[in-house]
């Protein structure tokens, strides 16, 4: 029953059909009911009962004033903690649309600053956190009370939710599977024991990927404890999870599952009777009998590599160099020459990501072999402490100025946030400089795809030299763009560091 | 000085307030410079010269030698932003060449506008076929009036329960009758009325209802008072001419405090720009309504929160809201109008001329509230909201579920927020489209 009931039977039928009541009247005012009885006169007619609607509608519309609410409010954000960063405008262009390493460098100096975001870029913020998972924590970091206030009210941002609680009892239960690994991980430090049980009672509820990912947590303080819960690991139905065991078992080289695998591979490995030398030889068994894991359909390795290959990713790279007496470089060159070398550069590649050790990483990224994956460098100089990455850096860009190579490895070989050390990145821009005069803009077509990357890693008091790149001769509106959106960032990441020397 | 929020409120569109904030970086601005009446800098494009780009401060006006037809253009929205950043980065000396020609140019255009002004309007060429041609016109409208008014009593003779979308569709030949008939408002109201049939029937009765009651009201134009039959002739579609507005009405001198500035794309290429003021000492609200084609922008600007000094004209109206306005100088940063007496003055502007489209309303102390749809809530009350989504979750992100002052439109059905303000004496937090 609404105050237009009175009218709509008549209007919907037509009033030729239905006049009802006349003049209508509904449940109304005495002077509304007397003013739409004046419209609409003695007799039903269409025009008539159009004049008694037109009264209504200008009464309600003079009458409107919202519906009641009667629910409670939602509560306000709570009470921030943590001082607001300024709200610098090249910023907020960053965080909407600049290159996703300086924003996790954005993120990552607000955190270090122990600020929060303004209020007006929680929306952004969170959007971006939405559309790239590597950006969540950093986003949740800095969301403030404000921020998780905003998340809480919209699914596609609750990732954001939680992650500040404190309570690794409320996380563990209800969390998102990363807030279930990061509770693990903080649990593993401050006692292994407990959170070795914890993921022990869980893992037989869990589905396969979530039963991988809490196991990788273990690598937080492992040790000889672990090696039960592991070893029964290797025997899961998953893959995934039988591989994340070995990975974390490879650290593990008094346990029994680095044992067994020392106990196959050694027999095959001997030395030869030579005249000046005794040289190593290593020979997979003749019948290696069933496959396991299978070899794939398309797989380039034969039988018996594709078994020395398995057998050789299970043991630790440390244990080669201490068999053999040689070096991880001479264990390459030996290798490269020998029958076996795909499966054995394979093998100690993929054992060098498992549980990576620096004197490889080294001699790998110095003599990369050439069966084992050339797109690998820049991960494997990833996982070099950052100085040793560095000084290698230094190495190239001295020797052979700003090549192709070191463009391709830069980016990748710098994970976000960090930022390359000064006097790296002057060299860097020396040599820039030298490549810009050599060949213009317009040319290099390889410059020109990583100038923009490399603007995002050098360090922060380079920056204000990369306003000043010589143009040369070229005018084409591709590099003058090119340029500013050099400068752009540039700009922008020089707003983080304010306090830098230039 | 502008704040960042109200310098991003005057781009044109949410892709040149992004564009803007691209061009921050003081590198690709080789000169910067001000002094109190303007800013100007030469900013590096990807051509070899740079563009020049000024803004008249007591506008803002702007203008810059790049090719963008956007108005303001990125260029002039990324010098009064990095201004708003900070001040001490631009040059203080004296502006150059090219930029006091322009202003002396403005100074002299306003001049010469004035004195039009007081010269009077214009007489027409031939008074009497003026007034001849004016008297066909209406007999044209009246005969259509009477034409709509019997299509409308067949059509609920009929019963509206029967309408099918084929149905409605006959509806726009009466509507291109009511165009031919030179009262395209009244064509505009029938089309909107078509617009939400099936959506729920009562709306469409009050709708066709209004129709009536302007048809009627064509009727006995005769008999109305001159204000109403004013009314009358903004409801045709048949608007005054601003010279005229400014030549017969009496100017009102007051502290015009901008409630609201509202920029909607009506057409491909026709930008409507509705300004709300609200008189600091009048107590009177008004409206600057005003259309640019093909992305060409606006004389002058008005920014949300600021007060100015000006003499506004009003159309002739029994409830006068639509004004033009000749020239204004910035006062200063407002404090929001108090008083509770909103719905009142809505009232009141229907009793004296329902067809009023939209009205101004500062909505007080309210919270925002979503379920299926926005509301904002104050005193045990809700409006539902007209707004886009990424706007309510910026405003929702600035306000932090805290009481809020909201002015913006109310079409009678819902409100559409376009200005936020914490507290009163604050300059606004949050603006439409700004986020």
């Amino acid at each position: 029953m609404t105050a237009w009931s009175a009218l709509m039977p008549a209007a919907l039928v037509g009033i030729d059909r239905h006049a009802g009541a006349w003049p209508p009247r509904g449940p109304w005012p005495e002077d509304v009911v007397a003013l739409a009885t004046q419209a609409a006169g003695p007799t039903p007619h269409a025009t008539g009962l159009l004049r008694a609607a037109a009264v209504l509608a200008v009464v309600q519309q003079a009458a409107a004033f919202g519906r009641p609410f009667v629910a409670t409010l939602p509560p306000h954000a709570g009470d921030e903690t943590l001082p607001a960063a300024a709200p610098e405008p090249l910023q907020a262009w960053l965080l909407r649309e600049g290159p996703v390493r300086t924003q996790q460098e954005l993120l990552a100096v607000v955190a270090r600053n122990g600020q929060r975001l303004p209020a007006a870029w929680l929306p952004a913020a969170l959007e971006l956190g939405r559309r790239h998972a590597a950006l969540r924590a950093p986003v949740a970091a800095v969301l403030g009370a404000r921020g998780a206030w905003l998340a809480a009210q919209r699914d596609d941002w609750r990732w954001a939710v939680g992650t500040d609680a404190p309570d690794l009892e409320q996380r563990w239960p209800d969390g998102t599977l990363e807030q279930r690994a990061d509770a693990l991980r903080r649990l593993r430090e401050l006692a292994p024991a407990a959170a070795r049980e914890r993921l022990a009672a869980a893992l037989p509820e869990l589905p396969a990927n979530e039963r991988a990912d809490l196991l990788a947590a273990l690598a937080v303080g492992l040790s000889g404890d672990d090696e039960a819960l592991l070893e029964q690991a290797l025997a899961d139905r998953s893959r995934d999870v039988r591989q994340a065991a070995a990975a974390l078992l490879l650290h593990l080289p008094a346990s029994a599952f680095v044992g067994r695998a020392i106990a196959r591979l050694q027999p095959l490995l001997s030395q030869e009777r030579a005249l000046l030398s005794r040289p190593w030889v290593i020979e997979p068994p003749a019948d290696v009998g069933p496959l396991d894991p299978p070899r794939p359909k398309h797989e380039p390795l034969g039988d018996r590599a594709w078994w020395l290959y398995q057998a050789a990713r299970q043991v630790p790279l440390a244990w080669w160099a201490r068999h053999t007496a040689l070096q991880p470089a001479e264990l390459l060159a030996w290798a490269a020459a020998g029958d076996w070398a795909e499966a054995l550069h394979r093998a100690w590649r993929d054992v060098l990501f498992m549980a990576p050790e620096p004197a490889w990483c080294s001699a790998f990224v110095r003599h990369w072999p050439a069966g084992a994956g050339r797109d690998d460098s820049a991960r494997v100089l990833a996982l070099l402490p950052l100085a040793e990455r560095e000084a290698h850096w230094q190495h190239a860009v001295a020797s052979e100025g700003l090549s192709d190579a070191l463009l391709a490895q830069l980016d990748a070989g710098c994970p976000p946030p960090q930022h390359l050390s000064l006097s790296l990145s002057q060299a860097l821009h020396a040599a820039l400089l030298q490549r810009l005069a050599a060949r213009p803009l317009s040319q290099d077509w390889l410059l020109r795809d990583a100038l923009l990357p490399l603007a995002g890693l050098l360090h922060p008091a380079v920056l204000p030299a990369l306003h000043a790149l010589p143009r040369g001769d070229d005018h084409s509106p591709s590099a003058g763009e090119l340029l500013h959106s050099v400068q752009r960032i540039a700009a922008a990441r020089a707003t983080l560091y304010p306090r830098t020397p230039s | 000085m502008l704040t960042n929020e109200a310098v991003l409120a005057l781009a044109p569109d949410a892709a040149s307030a992004k564009a803007a904030r691209g061009l921050l970086a003081p590198a690709q601005w080789p000169l910067r410079g001000a002094d109190d009446r303007a800013v100007w800098g030469e900013c590096q494009g990807s051509g070899s010269k740079p563009y020049q780009t000024q803004v008249d401060l007591a506008g803002p006006a702007f203008r810059c030698t790049c090719p963008s037809r956007k108005f303001p253009c990125k260029h002039g929205l990324a010098l009064l932003l990095m201004r708003a950043q900070d001040g001490t980065a631009f040059a203080a000396g004296p502006p150059p060449a090219w930029v006091t020609e322009w202003l002396s140019s403005r100074a002299e255009r306003a001049q010469k506008q004035e004195a039009r002004a007081a010269a009077g309007p214009q007489a027409p060429a031939d008074p009497d076929a003026a007034a001849q041609r004016e008297a066909q016109r209406w007999q044209r409208i009246e005969a259509a009036g009477e034409d709509l008014s019997r299509w409308l009593a067949d059509l609920l003779s009929q019963g509206l329960g029967a309408l099918n979308p084929a149905a409605v569709a006959t509806w726009q030949t009466m509507a291109a009758r009511l165009v031919d008939a030179q009262a395209p408002g009244l064509a505009q109201r029938l089309r909107e009325a078509a617009a939400c049939v099936g959506e729920a029937h009562e709306r469409t009765l009050a709708r066709l209802a209004m129709l009536q009651l302007a048809c009627d009201g064509l009727a006995r134009r005769h008999a109305l008072p001159a204000a109403e039959q004013a009314d009358l002739r903004t409801l045709l579609g048949w608007p005054y001419e601003r010279a005229d507005v400014l030549a017969r009405g009496t100017p009102v001198s007051d502290h015009w405090c901008v409630l609201a500035v509202a920029q909607d794309e009506r057409e491909p290429r026709l930008t409507e720009r509705r300004v709300w003021l609200h008189g600091q000492r009048s107590g009177q609200r008004a409206l600057l309504l005003d259309h640019a084609f093909a992305g060409k922008g606006f004389e002058q600007s008005w920014v949300p929160g600021i007060t100015l000094d000006a003499a506004l004209v009003f159309y002739p109206s029994a409830a006068p809201l639509r004004a033009v306005c000749d020239s204004a100088t910035v006062r200063d940063i407002a404090s929001l109008p108090d008083g509770c007496d909103e719905w009142q003055r809505v009232a009141e502007r229907v009793a004296a001329n329902p067809f009023v489209p939209l009205h101004p309303v500062i909505w007080r102390d309210a919270v925002l509230v979503h379920d299926d749809g926005w509301q904002a809530v104050a005193g045990g009350r809700a409006l539902d909201l007209a707004i886009d989504p990424a706007d309510a979750w910026a405003l929702q992100a600035r306000g932090g579920g805290r009481p809020l002052h909201l002015a913006g439109e109310w079409d009678g059905q819902r409100f559409t927020p376009l200005t936020a303000w914490a507290a009163s004496a604050q300059p606004p937090l949050w603006q439409r489209g700004a986020s």
